[in-house]
């Protein structure tokens, strides 16, 4: 486990610096934050878990989920789960290969393929207007396009990260591949399993903020952190995000060196980091008081994202629903069975 | 934070699937499971599950344990109480006395006990809660005078589970008058059948009789029945307690509920109740796995007391919340003589609220909580 710990650490080295305020508000303005990426894809940590023959990094679910932790704690505002677990892991598995820079992918339901041109459009594509995107079309072909290509309408989620519409209709791909079905649902997977890492990364990175924060302020003649009815909630946040951070990595270590999570593992992981998203998110900002609320303080980067995170890629709901019919058809003899089949090495 | 991802050897993972066979084998078919660390107190049954060698595993070889690793412990403990085993008898024994006696105890001590308890022969009860010492146990008022040859204790002690049932219990008492409120106190092994002992039932909600007021009134305690050092008692009782926090009695008292909810209306969920269920399991997929970490971290030689109170608060709190979801899913009204899992849900409402209260109060575990996140910054 300590190589995800060291990568994890790594990547937040890299990151330290880099992502100031003002970096952020650049980024929430023009819709990127090429410094950062750069410094990222120098290190190779943007690749992560593909391949090294389709032009990957290499490594596991794991590490490329440790990555993803450091990521969301700093608020990077780049696309490195699509570029990394998402679409590079997709491309690889269709046997194309990786084009330079950032990488995106979103599900693409309405999409279809005739006669070698693309017909529809894909929603809330992260870094749509900038970055290639690698998508499934009719449910068994994967299509490359690149950065800007078709029309594309810039939308954003809430902490004003790009989340585009981009409209295909009449884009004639750069790279066309056929895919193994199931790679769609693992492809959802890795997007459900990408959010909770980035949320346990975040809510680790309130937890830091708020005890030093409320470790500072004083009222009454004392830091606030000293009133019992404010420590309940700093440990609130700490066992969430311990939650959370378990949770992911359960999941992502279920994986193995090469494969792919397991199923329900992953659902149980996106349910829970999506609670945890708004657990967190609501006592960090009752503990910090007004100045929690600012622009300026640094609180709202990271709970605009974990309100924007655990929505994406179904969401916490879906994922729950998932989960409980899987263990209701399952019967009640094998609940527990499932439950506590964790790793076994 | 010492919560890491524990993967299992293929050895334990043999020894998981061991317990829980031998449980399908050996509960009847229409057993009602019990909440938990709330299964029924059922001496035969601890007796036949320590000749499988499962009742105190973690004490060594050399005095009648299986010398197993708190993780081997742990998988046996999880499966009995997934399985709502009825575990009460020797429970507080093997979880709690049988370490502290292994820590503290005299050579002779643990040569006299150990092996009795790890046989399913010896059950203990915990001798803490007085009526004016709840949550401040330095405030208890039951006191030991010196006499010849050992030391006379007379007291009220209260919500003591099992005593009328059980041996022994370790009660934590004044030896001295002391300036510090935590010095001069103790801990003495008293065994319950002591003249000067009055066992008395205190009905719980349910109308169950588990739990019991205890009054000792000048009870002769012999020398080599002093658990530890005198004077030393607080100290003791705090490391006990970082023991008891953590383990799968935090999150376990709901299984059989969940288990039954989806035998009698898994068949037909709409998309509302599987995503509520759906929640739930996913919590208990991720308490268990820091659980696990807990246990693995005490085997590499950690003393994780604040995780342990996160867990369990972290536990109990799920325990609770899961009642009242599944109590909202399964939308009807509760017969206690209904179905097994009305049955079951019947007595999980009314128990639910000693499940954050019994083993330190949920506001108590984060005051402990807090005090280590803020001196000692997050991780
Ligand atoms: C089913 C059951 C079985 C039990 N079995 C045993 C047993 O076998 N042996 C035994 O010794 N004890 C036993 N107990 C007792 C248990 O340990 C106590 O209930 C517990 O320690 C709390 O004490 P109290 O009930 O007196 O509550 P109190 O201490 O009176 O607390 C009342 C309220 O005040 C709060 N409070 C108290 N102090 C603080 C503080 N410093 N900060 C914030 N809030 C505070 C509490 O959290 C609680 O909400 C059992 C309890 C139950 C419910």
């Amino acid at each position: 486990m300590s190589d995800t710990t060291e990568l994890r650490d790594a990547v937040a080295d890299v990151l330290r610096g880099r992502c100031s305020p003002a970096v952020l508000e650049d980024a929430e303005r023009d819709g990127g934050a090429p410094t950062v990426w750069a410094a990222l894809a120098d290190g190779g940590f943007t690749t992560v878990s593909v391949p090294e023959p389709a032009g990957g990094s290499g490594g596991s679910v794991a590490q490329a989920c440790a990555v993803l932790e450091a990521v969301g704690a700093a608020a990077a505002p780049v696309p490195v789960a699509e570029t990394g677990l998402l679409a590079g892991r997709l491309l690889a598995r269709a046997g194309l290969g990786l084009p330079d820079g950032p990488l995106s992918t979103a599900p693409s339901p309405g999409l279809v393929l005739d006669d070698g041109v693309l017909v529809g459009s894909v929603d809330r594509v992260p870094w749509g207007r900038s970055a290639a995107s690698a998508l499934v079309v009719d449910g068994g072909t994967v299509v490359l396009v690149e950065p800007g290509t078709g029309v594309v309408t810039p939308g954003r989620n809430l902490a004003g990260e790009p989340r585009d519409h981009v409209d295909l209709t009449g884009v004639r791909p750069a790279a066309v591949a056929p895919v193994d079905p199931i790679a769609v649902d693992e492809l959802a997977r890795r997007g459900a399993l990408s959010r909770a890492a980035l949320i346990a990364g975040a809510a680790r990175a309130v937890l830091e903020l708020t005890l030093r924060y409320t470790g500072d302020r004083e009222q009454f003649g004392r830091p606030v952190a000293r009133f019992p009815a404010v420590a309940a909630h700093l440990v609130q946040i700490a066992e969430q995000t311990e939650l959370a951070a378990m949770a992911v990595g359960a999941a992502a270590a279920g994986a193995g060196d090469e494969g792919e999570p397991d199923p329900l593992a992953v659902a149980a992981a996106a349910s829970v980091a999506a609670d945890v998203a708004g657990a967190v998110a609501t006592a960090a900002h009752q503990a910090t008081g007004a100045m929690g609320m600012t622009r300026e303080f640094g609180l709202g980067v990271l709970t605009r994202r974990l309100w924007s995170w655990r929505d994406e890629w179904g969401g916490g709901r879906s994922w729950a629903a998932e989960l409980g019919h899987a263990l209701a058809a399952g019967g009640a003899d094998t609940f527990w069975p499932t439950i506590s089949r964790g790793l076994v090495r | 934070m010492i919560f890491t991802p524990t993967p299992l050897s293929a050895a334990e993972d043999a020894l998981r699937h061991e317990v829980r066979d031998w449980l399908d084998g050996t509960l009847p078919a229409d057993f009602r499971p019990g909440l938990g660390l709330g299964g029924r107190h059922d001496p035969d049954f601890s007796r036949a599950l320590a000749t499988r060698g499962w009742v105190g595993m973690s004490i060594p070889r050399q005095y009648g344990g299986a010398g197993a690793s708190t993780v081997q412990r742990f998988l046996v403990v999880e499966e009995l109480l997934a399985a709502g085993a009825p575990i009460a008898a020797h429970w507080i024994a093997e979880r709690q006395t049988a370490p502290a006696l292994l820590r503290f105890g005299t050579e002779e001590q643990r040569r006299w006990f150990l092996p009795r308890i790890a046989a399913g022969e010896c059950f203990f009860s915990l001798g803490m809660s007085e009526p004016d010492a709840g949550s401040d146990l330095a405030a208890v008022r039951t006191t030991a005078t010196r006499v010849d040859g050992g030391w006379e204790v007379s007291g009220t002690k209260v919500w003591t589970t099992n005593a009328h049932l059980n041996h022994f219990f370790v009660v934590l008492c004044r030896t001295s008058a002391s300036e510090n409120r935590h010095g001069g106190l103790s801990q003495l092994v008293v065994d319950l059948s002591s003249p000067g002992v009055t066992v008395s039932p205190i009905p719980l909600i349910d109308g169950e009789l588990h739990v019991n007021e205890v009054v000792l009134d000048r009870v002769h305690v012999p020398d080599d029945r002093v658990l530890g050092e005198i004077g030393q008692g607080w100290a003791q009782v705090t490391a006990e307690l970082a023991h008891e926090r953590s383990g799968p009695d935090r999150y376990l008292s709901v299984l059989g509920l969940l288990r039954n909810y989806l035998a009698e209306h898994g068949k037909d969920l709409d998309d509302a109740a599987a995503t509520a269920f759906g929640r739930i399991a996913a919590r208990l997929w991720s308490i268990r796995q820091l659980s696990l970490a807990v246990a693995r971290s005490l085997d590499e030689g950690e003393a994780p007391a604040t995780e342990a109170a996160l867990v369990k608060d972290v536990g109990t709190i799920f325990e609770q919340q899961t009642v009242e979801t599944v109590r909202e899913i399964a939308a009807c009204e509760i017969d206690p003589g209904g179905s097994m899992f009305q049955q079951l849900l019947a007595e999980c409402v009314l128990n639910a609220p000693s499940w954050t209260l019994r083993g330190g109060t949920t506001e108590v575990l984060r005051g402990i909580a807090a005090k280590a996140l803020t001196g000692g910054g997050a991780r």
